[in-house]
């Protein structure tokens, strides 16, 4: 039965709606943050629009995950596929804790540069058109539009990662600029190599459900050019090594919303092109052109992380590090494309996304109590603070890959995903590096528990939103571990996402 | 696109790489810019869409210098930043990866081989002088000769491509431009010169 609302847009059109709103949310959120007179009305408005942008995004996520495998809005200008929904339900959903998150850390930091009522404008700007062009990343329809968004998050990030004004924030902001916009230009030559090779006539060519075609006149040889610098350029914004250099220093400068927002929404946001243009390129490249670029990226990754995490270091840092031996963990996975493999990544991204990102939050009361864990491993939490703790712990043990934790049964699929590809070489070094980076984890999970604390603590506030951002963070977890273990192996959404019978 | 042209642009991307002053580098990333636009002009005529990339890579030619020249006046230098290489080292390391990308590309079957080795020799050539000068000025140049790369082989596409020169270009001079320079005035102000070599507080 047709339902016509007052606009005269059908239900069909719903979803379109939604997106328009999903993303025009935070865009007037950013222009209004100037307009309000008082720190606090910028502060609500920020935090009244993200609970509205969150939910839209989550249930625009849902109904295109239960919509597995058809596109829930194919032949529109957005595309709402089961793997975009995937992406768009973790990018709505630490977007909107992240903003949650942001008046404790303003307030925290109202002593410095963030006193003026225009500095927490901008801050709120930033952050909302950062989220707006992150969620913007897995609804565009189009290569080189998701290009140009990727572009928009670098200026909007690195504004957010030198707000602390510290010449050690420039610095990491000027890195992240210089190294994500250069890799970026080498992924906009990828996509030009695309689009030449292809004999293609209009941009319309780049769309995700066109490309597929659109290449299969395309050479294998200049198919595989531009497959590897679309893969490369986009390495430097992923973080993958030896690309990542800017990726600790922006996470630890930044400020630990934007941290989580980083780490657990742009990292995999960017991903997510790399991914779809694998998927797309499928028909022209053999299977070994399409995996070893991801499973030498992920190699790479875990190779450099793992020493680092067995260094004593800043507690954001650490975090930094997790980033890049999970994505590298990730790209792994996408690399092998089994179907265990791809479950396995799916419930990675989702279990990484919500383990990290409560860490970063955590960062905030963490450095309010021992300002030293600016530039000190962070050492006996468990006498002080109950909440900076527990939260610390949760998010180290999740990290670190512990079951019940997701992240212990995302690794073991992945691993399985390799010896189901027929990778066993592959799939033994990352069991090794995993194993490797367990123990560096678990040795600062401990250090950072029990160890004995080298600074005076001051005493800390009210610890409540902290605690049941916990135990939701943990109940989450645990229902994705449950779900990925009963639900995604053999599943539409994972035959879906490139991971279908083998 | 004309042979002389993306000659001019390759070399004014390796002079870059070696000159002194940032005031010769700049003129040089006009010259660059301006061969590229002239060169999108001519593959152009008698394609009208594509015509309108010309112009925008034209006019990029002719604001971003301009916004570079600015951004020169506004930070004063007591003295060129010493390079980190010498002349020779630097001539060797750029000339050697434009030549080893322009050797690796196969050929892409655009029809336009000239383009397509100017085009991956210009990005490789980018590359290194981000990675071999010092100055703010000359790594963000380093990132402009990395995009004229991938703008030249765009414009030599008979037809070109449409819309996504003019996006990224007006991308370009809105939000990264702008954000590039806005970092190389604060730097500038904290540090009172535009040497990133200064910005070495973070090690691992």
């Amino acid at each position: 039965m047709a339902i016509r609302i007052s606009c005269e847009v059908s239900v069909t059109d719903f979803p379109t709606v939604l997106v328009i709103a999903l993303l025009a949310i935070p865009l007037l959120s950013a222009a209004g943050s100037f307009v309000v007179r008082s720190v606090r009305s910028a502060d609500n408005l920020g935090r009244a629009s993200a609970l509205l942008t969150g939910g839209l995004a989550v249930g625009l996520a849902v109904a295109a995950i239960a919509d597995a495998p058809g596109a829930v809005a194919a032949e529109r200008w957005y595309v709402l596929d089961p793997l975009g929904g995937v992406f768009l339900a973790l990018i709505g959903a630490v977007g909107t804790l992240s903003a949650l998150n942001s008046h404790s850390f303003l307030d925290h930091a109202s002593r410095g540069p963030a006193s003026s009522r225009r500095a927490r404008a901008g801050y709120w700007a930033a952050l909302n058109l950062f989220w707006a062009a992150l969620l913007a990343v897995p609804l565009a329809d189009n290569l080189g539009i998701a290009w140009l968004l990727v572009e928009a998050t670098t200026a909007a990030s690195a504004v957010l990662i030198t707000y602390s004004g510290k010449p050690a924030a420039l610095e990491a902001g000027w890195k992240y600029v210089v190294l994500t916009t250069l890799g970026l230009t080498v992924t906009l030559l990828g996509i030009v190599v695309v689009f030449a090779a292809s004999g293609a006539d209009s941009i319309g060519a780049l769309d995700w459900s066109a490309l597929a075609d659109e290449v299969s006149g395309m050479s294998a040889e200049a198919g595989l050019v531009a497959f590897v610098l679309i893969v490369v350029g986009l390495a430097a914004k992923v973080g993958w090594a030896p690309v990542h250099s800017w990726l600790p220093d922006a996470h630890s400068e930044a400020p630990p919303p934007v941290s989580a927002l980083l780490s657990a929404a742009l990292l995999p946001a960017v991903l997510l092109i790399a991914w779809r243009t694998k998927l797309a390129l499928g028909g022209v490249l053999d299977d070994d052109s399409l995996r070893i670029p991801f499973i030498a990226f992920g190699l790479a990754s875990l190779a450099v992380a793992v020493p680092f995490l067995w260094r004593p270091m800043p507690f954001k840092r650490l975090l930094a590090y997790s980033s890049l031996e999970h994505m590298g963990i990730i790209a792994i996975g996408i690399g092998f494309a089994s179907p265990i493999a791809i479950a396995g990544v799916v419930v990675h991204v989702a279990g990484h996304g919500i383990a990290k990102s409560l860490g970063f939050y955590a960062a905030t009361p963490l450095l309010r109590q021992t300002p030293a864990a600016a530039t000190k491993p962070a050492v006996g939490l468990a006498g002080g603070s109950g909440s900076v703790a527990l939260a610390t712990g949760v998010s180290l043990f999740a990290l670190a890959g512990l079951p019940p934790f997701p992240l212990f049964l995302s690794e073991l699929m992945i691993l399985l995903g390799g010896f189901e590809a027929g990778m066993p070489l592959a799939a033994s070094a990352t069991a090794l590096l995993l194993a490797l980076g367990f123990l560096g984890l678990a040795h600062a999970l401990v250090e950072a528990m029990l160890g004995e604390p080298r600074t005076r603590r001051r005493p800390s506030r009210s610890a409540r939103p902290l605690i049941v951002l916990t135990i939701a963070s943990a109940a989450l977890m645990l229902v994705l571990t449950v779900a990925g273990t009963m639900l995604l192996p053999g599943s539409e959404l994972v035959e879906a996402l490139g991971g279908g019978p083998s | 696109m004309s042979g002389f042209l993306i000659g001019l642009a390759v070399g004014c991307g390796l002079l870059i790489a070696l000159v002194r002053r940032r005031r010769s580098a700049i003129a040089l990333f006009a010259l660059q810019s301006l061969a590229l636009g002239m060169g999108a002009i001519a593959v152009s005529t008698g394609y009208g869409e594509s015509s309108l990339a010309a112009v925008a890579l034209v006019l990029r030619g002719i604001s971003l210098p301009a916004l570079l020249a600015l951004l020169r006046r506004r930070t004063p230098e007591p003295r060129p930043v010493a390079a980190t290489l010498p002349v020779s080292a630097r001539l060797l390391l750029v000339a050697g990866s434009a030549l080893l990308a322009a050797a690796w590309l196969p050929d892409l079957g655009t029809g336009d081989r000239a383009a397509e080795q100017g085009a991956i020799a210009l990005v490789a050539i980018g590359i290194a002088v981000v990675a071999l000068r010092r100055p703010t000025l000359f790594q963000a140049i380093g990132l402009l000769i990395a995009e004229n790369g991938a703008y030249l082989l765009a414009a030599s596409i008979p037809g070109g491509v449409p819309g996504l020169i003019e996006l990224g270009i007006a991308f370009d001079l809105v939000a990264i431009t702008a954000v590039v320079i806005a970092f190389s005035f604060r730097i500038h102000r904290e540090l009172g010169s535009g040497d990133t070599d200064l910005l070495r507080g973070l090690r691992d």
